[in-house]
């Protein structure tokens, strides 16, 4: 083929083989699309936008989403002994169903936007408001979770009023506050552990850097007699007769133990 | 050794010849039960017949058997000799039992509660018994438990997912839709970010259902999220994550990195070839392969897609990493490479000296298990053990080494290492980066220590 020199039956020729080659491209291309993309039309339908409003509720740290209202830390305080203290507590800082949400936080936090009592060293119990570090998150949360019993029941100037309060709580406004879509920003200045995040491990993606990496010794890895914690026997006796957590039959049975009766 | 001697057998058969005969002749009726149950309480003399509850709520008769009941060397066995009801007579009609339940003697085979882990139990943990466990699949009645505002059992006919956001078609999809659309199986590990967490400092809990029972591995059976996404003409060009929620009361959300939705993630139905347990999302659930079970979120009803992650309260409040600097690490999902023996484990006690399978599981959330290495003296030296097929990518892997205990006190390890290389970390390595307030993320290599006397107990080495 394409022997001639003739110019005319040259570019003819090309031209074919190119037609062909486009010809087989499309066709094997074709084959893999029916493979990957099958058509799939006539399945879900269109979201309506009663329904999307409906469910569309979440508010991000950028505060896109976030309905307009108020609540005021007056409004506010009523709203949390009849709805909020029975877990929380009356100032926040009940453990009877979580951790507190109050505690921990000094003026010198919220000036610095990092929680000193964040040491590893540190005595304080771990309070929501010495973690959280977007105060959009609290607003999230309290419309889609709260109250325990009720979730979603509070309306949208119920929930600035609840968190109105709880900022009063935390000494971050004063007591003729109102919380508002406009306000809301002005309190993520405030957050005393706003600056305490960080993005910067391994742990986002698959393909994340570890943050250790032993090498795998195989011979004579410890040097002298290694250093051994064992478990306090407390802690194996509130945890039930691990003779019956285990079979009676097979390559090892539970063992035996006195056990206090832990709480049901 | 004086100790081996209060050792039990499984139970002994303490029927007499000529009930066996009776029962042979005219069958097994509830007065011959009664019987029988007799029988037992003459014959073991100080043992006791004890009626209870089996884990499915039908009584059980189980013998208390006198310290040292064992079948005497060089006595010929009566369970060989005397043929039990079940051997002389006609068993159960099929279909008795609808959907199959466990035998009645594997009531001690149960998700548990760690006493004082949380205060209330709508949003609270139930270990798996992974020291009853075998191979990689977890039943699906033993998938360990993790619920934020408890767990409803939700109607599917009325379940509803709904995709939007940076999307060109926001859609509303049933089950009658999603069942229809392309699906894949695919069996991987499901770990909780706390898994391990209470023995960041110390060991502080008896057994590995509690140390390491937020763990399991099924198969899943769902939609790739990526095929949804494409039906409604995702924006990969803006979407920087999904917002995935559930329908629970708190109706939980976690954000999850758009390379990771377009990769290996599902929206899956499907558990062990059965639709999902309503503990575990029934109708509809995520399946984020390799990441901490908080973001695999159960009872899915909708789908955002975003321009950045969406700091929900269970990646800005809970979920996050304390580090020894006093700051934390945010949206930390990946379950890294770790391992752990499930025999001989703690709170077992071996019954003699002898031959013994060392066997465990083995996982990473990077990929598959490379190797898994095996040291009986506290670490001080390591052999290689053998890795049970299949071995799968972000799946839980079996490993077995075959071994003979001599008697003596010993500290049992596994370490684990991935198909990238990362070496599961001692706790010492794990400590001097993160410190001890972590509560998340806690792979470190995990110690035993069996004593003289058989028993095997929770410690670390650092």
């Amino acid at each position: 083929m394409c022997k001639s020199i003739e110019m005319t039956r040259l570019i003819r020729c090309v031209m074919g083989w190119m037609v062909m080659g486009a010809l087989m491209l499309t066709l094997s291309s074709r084959v893999v699309a029916q493979e990957i993309k099958p058509d799939l039309s006539g399945l879900g339908r269109a979201a309506r936008p009663n329904e999307l409003a409906a469910w569309n509720t979440d508010v991000r740290a950028d505060f896109q989403g976030l309905p307009p209202g108020q609540g005021s830390v007056k409004e506010g305080e009523l709203l949390w002994e009849q709805k909020c203290a029975r877990c929380h507590g009356s100032f926040g800082e009940s453990h009877s169903h979580t951790n507190p949400l109050l505690g921990g936080i000094t003026p010198d936090d919220v000036k610095k936007g990092r929680v000193a009592a964040q040491a590893p060293d540190s005595k304080v119990p771990v309070s929501t408001l010495m973690k959280v570090a977007t105060v959009s998150t609290l607003w999230d949360f309290v419309r889609r979770a709260m109250p325990w019993d009720a979730p979603k029941s509070l309306s949208t100037n119920e929930v600035y009023a609840s968190l109105a309060y709880l900022f009063f709580l935390a000494d971050l406004v004063e007591a003729d506050f109102v919380l508002s879509d406009k306000t809301l920003p002005k309190i993520q200045n405030l957050l005393p552990n706003r600056f305490g995040m960080t993005l910067d491990h391994g742990l986002g993606s698959v393909n994340g850097k570890p943050d250790v990496n032993q090498p795998a010794c195989m011979k004579d890895c410890v040097v002298g007699e290694p250093k051994v914690k064992v478990m306090p026997t407390r802690m194996k006796q509130i945890h039930g007769n691990l003779e019956d957590q285990m079979r009676d039959f097979g390559a090892f049975r539970g063992v035996t133990l006195e056990t206090k009766a832990a709480k049901p | 050794m004086s100790s081996f001697k209060s050792w039990r057998r499984a139970p002994e058969n303490f029927l007499s010849a000529q009930t066996l005969e009776d029962i042979q002749r005219a069958g097994f009726d509830a007065q011959r039960r009664e019987l029988v149950a007799k029988a037992f309480l003459a014959a073991t003399g100080s043992a006791a017949m004890v009626l209870s509850k089996s884990a499915w709520g039908a009584s059980v008769a189980q013998e208390v058997l006198p310290a040292g009941a064992r079948t005497t060397v060089g006595e010929d066995d009566p369970h060989i000799l005397q043929l039990p009801p079940h051997t002389t007579h006609l068993g159960n009609p099929v279909a008795m039992r609808g959907y199959g339940l466990p035998s009645q003697y594997e009531g001690a085979t149960l998700r548990r509660e760690s006493p004082g882990l949380t205060k209330v139990r709508e949003s609270s943990v139930a270990f798996t018994p992974l020291q009853n466990l075998f191979g990689i699949i977890t039943p699906s009645g033993l998938h360990f438990e993790r619920h934020h505002s408890g767990w409803s059992d939700i109607d599917p006919k009325h379940h509803r997912l709904m995709v939007h956001g940076l999307v060109k078609k926001p859609k509303v999809y049933t089950l009658d839709d999603l069942m229809r659309l392309p699906s894949v199986s695919r069996i991987h590990f499901l770990e909780c970010g706390a898994n391990t967490s209470m023995e960041w400092a110390s060991p502080a809990v008896p057994t590995v259902q509690y140390t390491h029972g937020m763990l399991s591995c099924s198969e899943f059976t769902g939609v790739p999220l990526s095929v949804l996404l494409d039906d409604c003409g995702a924006d990969l060009s803006q979407a920087q994550a999904v917002l995935a929620e559930g329908a629970d009361g708190s109706s939980l959300t976690r954000s999850i990195p758009m390379d990771h939705a377009l990769d290996d993630v599902l929206v899956a139905w499907g558990m062990n070839g059965e639709m999902l347990r309503p503990e575990n999302g029934y109708p509809l659930r995520l399946v984020v392969p390799g990441v901490q079970g908080v973001s695999w979120v159960k009872w899915l009803r909708r789908l955002k897609l975003g321009d950045q992650k969406f700091a929900t309260r269970d990646e800005s409040i809970h979920y996050i990493d304390a580090l020894p600097n006093g700051l934390y690490r945010q949206y930390s999902g990946i379950q890294e490479c770790k391992s752990v023996i499930t025999t001989p484990s703690g709170g077992q006690r071996l019954i003699e000296h002898g031959f013994y399978n060392i066997t465990g599981l083995a996982w990473s959330g990077r990929g598959k298990i490379k190797r898994v290495d095996v040291s009986v003296d506290g670490g001080r030296n390591w052999q290689t053990a053998a890795l049970q097929e299949p071995v799968l990518s972000k799946c839980l892997t079996r490993f077995n080494l075959p071994w003979r205990w001599n008697g003596e006190r010993c500290i049992l390890q596994s370490r684990a290492i991935d198909e990238t290389g990362y070496v599961q970390p001692t706790y010492g390595a794990l400590r001097a980066v993160r410190g001890s307030q972590s509560v998340y993320h806690n792979n470190a290599i995990q110690s035993w220590r069996l004593d003289a006397t058989g028993e095997v107990l929770n410690v670390q080495v650092d």
